[in-house]
């Protein structure tokens, strides 16, 4: 038995979470409700987040970002035309989640709370350099997609805290892509990679997802590569380094030792196709 | 006796007014408290399509849906479709290319091809595929249907 609560600010559904120890927020209930039915868990009270207007709709920030609102839905986010160069990546990522009736159900905060490794937004958050708002008890918060997973499902939030928006810096011209290995459309990735192609095709942003906890992102790496994209070597070497940064496991998708070798075709497979995309833009 | 609460919406053009138990999805309200029976509890996990109904014209899983979330909103099932034109073509299309087979998956197939259709009225095989990869069925093989959505979508368009 499980009462829904439908607070219509912020405040007051965080007073609510801290108010009853068994309460757990919902946004779209495209893995909440799922996770119920299967009694995996069973929350006393469901916080809804619908009814809070902050949390609603994609706006363009003052520094030139993007804002995504927390409740945004899938089919909102892959609809997005302010999301471009740089930022498209989250697009794509988001148009290849499940199927169109997930899409209109799920939202990007409650899947990035949920944090599924193999699901395909933390990959494109990293590739984006997102930052997430958070709202708690203790007030509100920034914190870096980078710093924001811990270990496989555990995250930087804290009890009783929620997501209230994730903003994407200014987007850069680039061409950008998210590349998908499943086992069929709609299926979560076996192995993922978010990647950005700076326009005179020197400098690379790359986020591999669902081989480890988190998204695996080597900035050092991608400085290290910079100017040497048309050096297979080089670009060889980079992949390498992302091969040793993974963590992945063995499950019903594909073993650890398949997403292993599935890396550096990933990077390969993406930096051909952008720069193909470059070239006829 | 657990505790009920009401919930007022537009069920297939209706206003109505239901008592459901608190926290009940969309599905339990549906079958057990209305006795709507179109939308059917498949895997109960999203992942199977049987559920899907109409919710202000979007099609969402039944099974996932909280009823608290659906107050004051438009809901459509199968039950309310009979006089739409591009379902009425779907279903004889289904009919006549052998799509239905045992029943169970075909009115969540038709609510997404609909959908589908309302949106792109001449999708290529690959998109009806792809727009129908949220629906699992176990007796077809799916090719009988794929060949309905592609066959009405034909019709339609002339």
């Amino acid at each position: 038995m499980t009462l829904v609560l439908t607070p219509t600010s912020v405040e007051e559904a965080v007073a609510l979470l801290a108010e009853h120890d068994e309460a757990m927020p919902i946004s779209g209930g495209a893995t909440l409700v799922a996770m119920r039915n299967a009694s995996l868990v069973t929350p006393s009270h469901l916080v809804s987040l619908h009814m809070i207007p902050e949390l609603h709709g994609i706006t363009r920030t003052k520094a030139g970002g993007v804002r995504i609102g927390a409740m945004a839905r899938h089919c909102e986010t892959a609809a997005c035309a302010d999301l471009t160069g740089t930022l498209f990546v989250l697009r794509r990522a988001a148009s290849m989640i499940a199927n169109r009736v997930v899409r209109n159900m799920g939202t990007m905060g409650g899947s990035v709370a949920n944090a599924d490794p193999a699901a395909d937004y933390l990959p494109a958050l990293s590739c984006c350099d997102a930052v997430l708002s958070v709202a708690g008890p203790d007030g509100t918060r920034e914190l870096s997609i980078h710093d924001y997973i811990e270990d496989w499902y555990e995250t930087a939030l804290e009890d009783g805290e929620i997501i209230t928006a994730i903003t994407l810096p200014a987007p850069q011209t680039a061409a950008s892509g998210y590349h998908k290995i499943a086992r069929v459309s709609g299926d979560f990735a076996t192995a993922s990679c978010a990647m950005a192609l700076d326009p005179e095709g020197t400098g690379l942003r790359v986020a591999i997802g669902a081989c480890g906890p988190g998204p695996i992102r080597d900035r050092d790496g991608e400085a290290a590569l910079r100017g040497k994209l048309d050096d297979p070597a080089a670009v060889a070497e980079f992949a390498g380094r992302l091969v040793a940064l993974a963590d992945p496991v063995d499950d019903v998708r594909g073993s650890a030792e398949y997403r292993l070798r599935l890396i550096p075709r990933l990077v390969t497979s993406s930096l051909v196709e952008l720069t193909k995309q470059k070239e006829l833009a | 006796m657990a505790k009920k609460t009401l919930y007022s919406l537009t069920l297939n053009g209706e206003e109505i007014e239901v008592a459901s138990s608190a926290g009940a999805t969309l599905l339990e309200t549906l079958r057990e408290d209305l006795r709507v029976l179109s939308s059917k509890r498949g895997c109960n996990q999203g992942v199977c399509g049987a559920c899907t109904v109409l919710l202000d014209d979007k099609p969402v899983r039944a099974c996932l849906t909280l009823t608290a979330h659906c107050e004051g909103r438009k809901l459509q099932t199968m039950e309310g479709m009979g006089g739409d034109p591009i379902m009425a073509t779907l279903q004889r299309h289904m009919v006549e290319s052998g799509g239905v087979q045992c029943g169970f998956c075909t009115g969540g197939v038709l609510i997404s091809a609909r959908n589908l259709l309302s949106e792109d009225p001449s999708p290529s095989r690959e998109t009806v595929k792809t727009a129908l990869s949220g629906n699992l069925c176990r007796c077809t093989g799916y090719r009988t249907i794929i060949d309905a959505v592609c066959g009405a979508a034909e019709e339609l368009a002339q």
